[in-house]
């Protein structure tokens, strides 16, 4: 166990202590932080704070209540004029970003116009019509006013009462999962390189003679499946930290999605129980193929398709909508390749079984034993035929008896 | 209990036999020198012995019995594919590959600091194996090898790309192992390294042993009924020489059969010329090469 740490070790401090691996970590929180930061330009763009003006010849604002606000949303004041002239007057002098004229024949023809020099922000637009609107209903009781105002409020909850998404959209922790599934296939991605490069390196260098008759193939390819296991582990926990300091931002910023994460924690631990087994079935697999294959270019396009594979649940996302306890849902949960994403997705609208949770992680960590085994075969098939394809075929011949090929 | 005793080998890959039929046993503390031209079978029969490959049939004891994650420790071995890790500094690769042998760091180290030393290398402990020249590189092989001091070694071309200096450096280190009792295989085709070096050889052509035994009893078997002189003066005509060739700077003198070379050297001194030197000529490693390994093509 010592040499297989050993290897391990030096696999991560080779990968890690580079800065292609600063780039690499930093890359996804900074494409997400970009993303969120554009995003939050183009609505702040969309808004204005400035105050708008109205002038009320129907007589509907007498005793102004104010609209009610989103979570985090500020408050745009609404200010009245007598005539239209002081209105005019301060919206040249850009006090107000606009004003609204509610003519005396308003409740016969419903008519209102507003007067501007440039379009107002979305948000001043948004809380006119639901201060019109609680005002309009001023005579009723004041939480029927704003509970009329704010609309339906829809939740949709799952038969057996354990899932729910509020009208708002779902929560954040309704989507760990899928932010899990994300972070996995980034994972792949990123963890490709540094798998098919695990075994190039030893081929390229022509370690591999010296390597062998050292420790078996086995505790290297183990060794190495390790330190890259490490490496995973550190870009997770490393975008975790991001993530949850952009949690902790958000919040203090007062954004409201981010203010009741609704967190499902047995969900998110089951998870994360399929995606470690289904992370090393895919990384023995990728070593398998870094042996087999002459090129590490060609290695590469093997990821691509286990991406593929990985995200077939995303394209038959309707069949889950539609009965996530469906036979082929529960096939694709159990899969490997499909498991994760299958189980991420069914557990929007479902609570998923403990048994298929179980049974997946089961078939997962088998998988990945025999993955690490036939990555094994492979390395020791191939690891002595500089520039040589390996069959798969070979890769099942001659039990016992791994060397047997053409002359290296 | 030899160190390794080879029983009947043979491997082959498809329809390309590697080796044929080669036996041998290397004694402990001894020198041995694995011989054979390009694509005899020496590497296979090599990686045979250290487990790489499994033979299709004989047998390979090491130390007695089938090889073991123990025994793996017990061995140095430099291949003939050179390798060591380019992109790292020389010590922290040295200091890898010590640990898969099992060797305590501190230990590595301290063992470590003496070789680096021995082989001048001390001062490029930090440059990176690519920026090091192949003379470097080399020696640096070389270290990993003995850096877990290692009761068998196997080494393939031990001397290439070695200046003079260095050449003398690792066949004195070479010498001081064997005499601390250290069994070594050296596989080579500078045969006057094995001439210098080796107590005992084989040589396999086709995958098959050719040569086998003691060095010194394997020239005398190849040595031609003929003696060498280096004389003051024209040689004397004497029925006993059949033939007189220029040879090396001497003269070989190749003599009739019935007779015996203190026949002529007593002829000899008693004429008038100046004798300086007579010797039984007996061939070099390099000529019983040569002609074994022609003899095997022309069959």
């Amino acid at each position: 166990m010592k040499r297989v740490l050993s290897v391990a070790r030096y696999e991560y401090r080779r990968n890690v202590f580079k800065k292609s691996f600063l780039l690499t970590l930093l890359s996804i929180p900074l494409m997400v932080a970009l993303g969120l930061g554009v995003g939050l330009l183009l609505v702040s763009l969309e808004n204005n704070d400035r105050s708008v003006g109205y002038l009320d010849q129907a007589g509907i604002f007498e005793n102004p209540i104010p609209p009610p606000l989103s979570k985090g949303e500020e408050p745009v004041d609404f200010i009245p004029f007598q005539t239209e002239e002081e209105a005019m007057a301060s919206l040249e002098a850009e006090e107000i970003q606009a004003y609204y004229l509610l003519p005396a024949d308003y409740f016969e023809t419903q008519r209102i116009e507003i007067v501007y020099t440039e379009k107002p922000g979305e948000n001043a637009n948004r809380q006119w019509w639901d201060f019109l609107q609680i005002n309009l209903l001023s005579d009723q009781p004041t939480e029927i006013a704003y509970r009329s105002a704010s609309g339906a409020d829809v939740t949709v909850r799952s038969l057996d009462g354990k899932r729910s998404i509020a009208d708002s959209g779902p929560a954040f922790g309704n989507l760990m999962p899928l932010f899990i599934n994300m972070a996995f296939m980034g994972l792949i991605l990123m963890s490709s390189g540094f798998l098919m490069g695990a075994v190039a390196e030893e081929k390229e260098n022509r370690t591999m003679e010296i390597v062998v008759t050292s420790i078996s193939p086995l505790q290297l390819i183990g060794g190495k499946l390790l330190g890259i296991l490490a490496i995973a582990l550190t870009l997770l926990v490393s975008w975790s930290l991001i993530v949850l300091l952009g949690i902790f931002a958000a919040r203090t910023m007062g954004i409201g999605w981010f203010q009741d994460l609704g967190m499902d924690w047995g969900v998110i631990l089951a998870t994360g129980a399929i995606a470690a087994p289904a992370y090393v079935l895919v990384s023995a697999l990728m070593i398998a193929i870094g042996t087999m294959v002459t090129t590490t270019q060609e290695g590469q396009s093997f990821s691509s398709l286990f991406i593929i594979l990985h995200l077939i649940p995303l394209y038959i996302a309707f069949a889950f909508i539609e009965k996530p306890d469906s036979s082929l849902a529960i096939a694709l949960s159990i899969l490997p390749f499909t498991s994760l994403m299958s189980t991420a997705m069914r557990n929007l609208f479902f609570s998923v079984p403990n048994w298929q949770i179980a049974l997946s992680v089961g078939v997962q960590t088998v998988c990945a034993i025999g993955a690490i085994w036939l990555a094994s075969r492979a390395f020791r098939l191939g690891m002595l035929r500089y520039g040589q394809r390996l069959r798969w075929r070979s890769l099942f011949q001659n039990q016992g008896a791994g060397e047997r090929g053409r002359n290296p | 209990m030899h160190p390794i005793e080879v029983s009947q080998i043979a491997k082959s890959f498809g329809s390309i036999q590697a080796v044929v039929d080669v036996s041998f046993e290397v004694k402990k503390g001894e020198m041995f020198g694995l011989l054979g031209p390009n694509g005899a079978g020496k590497t296979t029969a090599i990686r045979v012995i250290l487990d790489i490959f499994q033979p299709d049939q004989g047998k390979v004891a090491i130390f007695g019995g089938p090889m073991s994650d123990e025994k793996k420790d017990r061995i140095g071995y430099m291949p003939e594919e050179r390798g060591l890790y380019q992109d790292i500094p020389l010590e922290r690769c040295l200091l890898y590959l010590a640990s898969l042998k099992g060797v305590p760091d501190q230990r590595a180290r301290e063992n470590l600091e003496g070789h680096l030393e021995r082989f001048y290398l001390a001062e490029h402990r930090n440059k990176k194996v690519k920026e090091l020249s192949k003379g470097m590189q080399q020696k640096a092989q070389i270290i990993n090898t003995l850096l877990h001091q290692p009761e068998l070694i196997i080494i393939d071309e031990p001397f290439t790309a070695l200046d003079p200096l260095n050449l003398q450096l690792v066949k004195d280190v070479l010498g001081e192992l064997r005499d601390q009792g250290v069994t070594i295989i050296m596989s080579t085709h500078q045969m006057q390294q094995v001439e210098e070096l080796c107590d005992r050889i084989l040589l396999i052509d086709e995958g098959k042993n050719v040569l086998y035994g003691d060095l010194n009893k394997i020239r005398q078997r190849f040595s031609g009924h003929a003696v060498l002189v280096q004389a003051g003066g024209k040689l004397p005509e004497l029925a006993s020489i059949k033939e007189i060739t220029p040879h090396n700077g001497d003269l070989k003198l190749s003599l009739e059969e019935n007779t015996t070379p203190q026949e002529v050297l007593k002829e000899l001194a008693a004429s008038s010329i100046n004798l300086e030197k007579f010797e039984i000529a007996v061939p070099t490693l390099n000529e019983i090469f040569i002609q074994v390994v022609e003899e095997g093509d022309t069959k």
